[in-house]
């Protein structure tokens, strides 16, 4: 019974650290035009994995949709996120926060 | 004898050399529409089997290859990818011969390699869809042995691995696709050359694809695979050869293939099969019909 209230109660702060950064990470939501197949996806988050300071990619292709998550105060440029779209040879059609994060 | 592999040969080598194609879900039967992403590289692994018969003469021809083609692609830009196709193949030859015996022939190894590049020219994307245009151009190098000799003597010039010759080739290729098709069509045209005494006729050829999402009909959140039916169309035109210099009547004309299959295409890999059915074969004089031609492949993305 103490080992049990002991992990929880070592569980509890850990859950507050990661949420908290959760919460701090910014997430942005990129429109991709021209992506229109699977194996397309494989060359957007290849490309934004390497921009600095992302730590998870995550494409929804039915909209076209690609969400960026930052490491912990890490932001996002459009400018940044256009280079990137364009060398794995699509269009960046719309970039914005995610409201998700916020 | 000779006459015979002349004949055989121009049918199994268009199989071995192929027609390039670029990364999408791209086309099966061509290899041109694959764009490769900037950094990117795309492996991709067909195995075939081709045969061909069905010969009206007293030699009652039959023709097998199979084997495999390798094809790297390597995104230099967005816009421009190079690809090295090496074909690896088996080819044999069965005729009977004026006495009445029956006699095998038969050869291994790697084939040509071709060597070629897509410049993507024309680029419309839109959520969801988008539509491209690429010219290509390329070399098939003589890297397959075009001497090769069995109990009977040197095998026939096209029943060689190898053309002996340096051969060029170009054409476009434009790729419409939307998230429930794809469309892909090119024209291609290739100019072969002679090497010791004998040239393959250039070849001329429009190949079309169909691909339509199969499954899952609805789409959701992420990216699941798609599996495609797939529906190739090629026409192909081979003029005659020439054997030191003289048209060999017996070699050249025209195809037309459908090549119904199916394609599974997720983030890393694309697994595929597809049977080309001839449907139309105009060929000179006693050239052998082609019976089947059937590929099945993977793709890798990295």
């Amino acid at each position: 019974m103490m080992r049990a209230l002991r992990a929880a109660a070592l569980s509890v702060p850990l859950l507050i650290v990661a949420a908290t950064a959760l919460a701090d990470a910014t997430q942005y939501r990129l429109q991709v035009n021209g992506l229109a197949c699977p194996f397309c996806a494989y060359g957007i988050e290849k490309e934004l994995h390497e921009i600095a300071g992302v730590s998870a990619v995550d494409t929804h292709i039915k909209d076209g949709a690609v969400i960026v998550t930052m490491q912990d105060g890490a932001t996002l440029d459009e400018s940044t996120a256009r280079k990137a779209v364009k060398a794995a040879g699509f269009t960046l059609g719309g970039f914005r926060e995610h409201e998700d994060a916020e | 004898m000779r006459r015979v592999g002349v004949m055989v040969g121009t049918v199994l080598l268009a199989v071995i050399t192929g027609t390039p194609s670029a990364v999408r879900a791209g086309a099966q039967t061509f290899n041109t529409a694959l764009p490769v992403g900037e950094g990117n590289f795309v492996l991709r692994e067909q195995l075939f089997y081709r045969r061909a018969g069905d010969d009206p003469t007293a030699a009652d021809r039959d023709t097998e290859a199979w084997g495999s083609v390798s094809i790297l692609g390597y995104g230099v830009t967005s816009d421009l990818t190079l690809f090295g196709a090496l074909p690896i193949a088996v080819k044999s030859l069965e005729a009977t011969t004026p006495s009445g015996a029956r006699v095998a022939r038969d050869t291994r190894g790697i084939g040509d390699a071709r060597l070629f590049a897509r410049y993507t020219v024309f680029q419309d994307d839109a959520p969801g869809r988008t539509f491209r245009i690429a010219p290509f151009a390329g070399v098939e190098l003589p890297t397959g042995r075009d001497d090769d000799r069995d109990r009977l003597g040197r095998l026939p010039r096209p029943l060689q691995l190898g053309s002996g010759s340096w051969d060029g080739f170009g054409g476009v290729v434009a790729t419409w696709q939307t998230l429930a098709y794809e469309i892909d069509v090119q024209a291609a045209y290739q100019v072969n050359t002679e090497a010791n005494g004998f040239e393959f006729g250039d070849v001329a050829r429009l190949d079309g694809s169909l691909q339509y999402r199969l499954w899952p009909r609805q789409l959701g959140p992420g990216v699941p695979g798609f599996l495609y039916g797939t529906l190739g169309a090629n026409l192909v035109y081979r003029q005659e050869n020439e054997v030191a210099g003289a048209s060999d009547p017996d070699s050249g004309g025209t195809q037309v293939f459908l090549a119904p299959g199916l394609q599974y295409v997720t983030k890393r890999w694309v697994l595929e099969g597809a049977l080309e059915l001839p449907v139309a074969q105009d060929l000179n004089a006693y050239g052998l019909e082609d019976e089947v031609i059937a590929r099945v492949g993977i793709r890798v993305n990295f």
